[in-house]
């Protein structure tokens, strides 16, 4: 019991210095870059306001301290102030460098040998027994390929109309593979097709539906990408009904792509969500900040 | 010549017109082959190879179900092995290595007609005489259980897709009807609360079932460590450490506004180099 009395009034006194302590630097930052002309103001109040009371004490001891800190560590202060200014700056490169780091990641991770040979080995044989879905799976080959590349270069060119449409291609090329084990379901309103997007995001997460959700899947499955905004938010969903995620599974490169680069262009205001829904299945959500209005 | 030197075929491929594909080419290359069975998924090749006992299996590497390599691991017993892919690295390099027969897709009227010619050498070989050559079955049994095993290895750096670690990857969170699959990665730190665990992401917060000591064994220990009885914490989002006026280490995170309470016992793991 009285163990325990000491513990809490260690506790209390602990918490009251920390507290002290912490308003006492953060006065001490203050006065250490405030402007000399706004601190004059502020010792012309309190002598002002003391004086009515008739209590100039806390009023000299207020100026007297104050002053003693601006002389004495205002300099240092300011400069320590300045160097995390310049931190944060060099920081705001390291960003930069990531994010293109991560764009040729997500490039590399897009173009995958596997696919490409895949995909060329069904043109190849397509040519024999069926030249109009040869010359089609080409072309979808070809839009993949095109809309893949010079968008990595393209700073800010994603709008999801175009993201769609380069999923589209993508999908149609797993559909002349897997024929009747894929289906597909895109659920995007018109109005959305303009709103800015961010490359390489949706393929990502239909190639990893496609991949680790349906194709392990003996009967197939369907793939759905709905699109809607919620409260000034653009939810993107892409669901499946494979085989669900195992917990043990890495997340691979391409999920962490995604949230390191929402994190880089959107901060906190984006986020990437997955869960598995109790009818079985997958589900990624890219949640990012709506403007109603694009500006021109 | 005579009719007993007819042979059967079983053709194993999820994509279908890759089937169709083999299957023309096989009747114009070797018109006396009759294809019995033709099959979608790993799982139906074995089936189907156990029901048929085909003397020639063509199998897909990658199927759903259960891979070409598996599939053939139950069938090379009753059926020669021809395996397909259109892209594997590293089952190339070790088809390259042993004797096991592969084709590259899509397959060329040419390298089917070589392939198959071989085959038939083969297998009138082992029909004629005393049906007492069986091939070595041991030895493509091992080579098939060594290409399992180098695929599974090289697999992991190779693909990158999920490979298997080992190690819990995704924490599984209660929300409403679904369950959230919130990724290692994204998780600050793990502490106790009573009957639950409470799982800390930089914009969420869950409450789990499994226990701290269930996360300890489960989870990679060099991406969470333990500093508390009741805390983990993910090695990669702590930001400093520092100490308060009790002389307790108080771990600051990255992303989070909250301190961390490092336990004696574990202090340790924040010396001074």
């Amino acid at each position: 019991m009285r163990a325990s009395h000491i513990n809490h009034a260690l506790d209390f006194v602990r918490d009251a210095v920390n507290e002290a302590s912490k308003w006492w630097w953060r006065f001490f930052d203050w006065v250490a870059v405030v402007e000399w002309r706004r601190l004059f103001l502020t010792w012309f109040l309190v002598l002002l306001f003391f004086g009515m009371l008739n209590t100039p004490e806390p009023a000299v001891w207020y100026i007297f301290i104050s002053f003693a800190v601006k002389v004495l560590a205002g300099g240092k202060r300011k400069a320590e102030l300045m160097a995390r200014d310049a931190t944060m700056q060099a920081n705001v490169a390291t960003l930069e460098r990531r994010l293109m780091e991560a764009r040729m990641a997500a490039l590399q991770a897009q173009v995958e040998p596997h696919f490409l040979f895949n995909t060329l080995a069904l043109i190849g044989q397509l040519i024999e027994t069926d030249p109009p879905e040869a010359a089609r799976v080409h072309a979808h080959l070809i839009d993949y390929l095109r809309a893949t590349l010079p968008q990595m270069r393209a700073r800010d060119g994603g709008t999801l109309g175009k993201q769609v449409e380069l999923s589209r291609a993508y999908l149609a090329i797993m559909q002349a593979r897997m024929k009747e084990r894929l289906g597909v379901r895109f659920i995007v309103p018109m109005f959305l097709h303009s709103a800015p997007f961010p490359p390489m995001m949706l393929q990502t997460l239909i190639e990893n539906s496609i991949k680790h959700g349906l194709e392990p899947k003996i009967e197939g499955g369907t793939v759905t990408v709905r699109a809607q905004v919620v409260d000034a938010t653009l939810q993107v969903e892409v669901c499946d009904d494979g085989v669900g995620i195992d917990p043990h599974a890495d997340d691979g490169v391409g999920l962490a792509n995604i949230r390191e680069r929402l994190q880089l262009l959107y901060g906190s205001q984006a986020e990437l969500l997955i869960a598995t829904p109790p009818g079985g299945g997958a589900c990624a959500t890219i949640r990012l900040p709506y403007q109603m209005m694009e500006n021109a | 010549m005579s009719t007993d030197q007819t042979f059967t075929a079983l053709i194993a491929d999820d994509e279908a017109p890759m089937r169709d594909l083999l299957r023309a080419r096989l009747q114009a290359v070797w018109p006396g082959l009759q294809i019995v069975a033709e099959a979608a998924n790993g799982l139906q090749a074995v089936e189907l190879g156990e029901q048929h006992k085909t003397d020639i299996a063509f199998l897909d590497i990658r199927m759903p179900g259960m891979s070409g390599i598996e599939a053939a691991r139950q069938l090379y017993r009753h059926s020669h092995i021809v395996f397909a892919t259109a892209y594997d690295q590293y089952a190339l390099d070790a088809f390259q290595q042993g004797a096991l027969d592969y084709l590259l897709k899509p397959v060329s009227a040419e390298r089917l007609a070589t392939t198959c010619a071989r085959l038939r050498t083969r297998l009138e070989a082992s029909r004629q005489p005393s049906r007492l050559a069986p091939a070595p079955p041991e030895d493509i049994g091992r080579q098939l259980a060594q290409l399992t095993a180098l695929l599974e290895n090289k697999g992991k750096a190779a693909a990158e897709a999920r490979p298997k670690s080992g190690y819990l990857r995704w924490i599984q969170a209660q929300v409403g009807a679904s369950l959230r699959m919130v990724s290692t990665r994204e998780v600050l730190f793990f502490q106790s609360d009573e009957k639950y665990t409470r799982v800390q992401t930089t914009s969420a917060e869950f409450l789990i079932r499994k226990t701290l000591k269930e996360l300890l064994d489960e989870l990679d220990p060099d991406e969470f460590w333990r500093i508390h009885r009741s805390t983990l914490v993910r090695v990669d989002a702590i930001a400093e450490v520092s100490r308060d006026l009790r002389g307790r280490q108080m771990l600051r995170l990255k992303n989070y506004k909250g301190e961390l309470e490092v336990s004696r016992n574990h202090s340790y793991l924040f010396q001074q180099m």
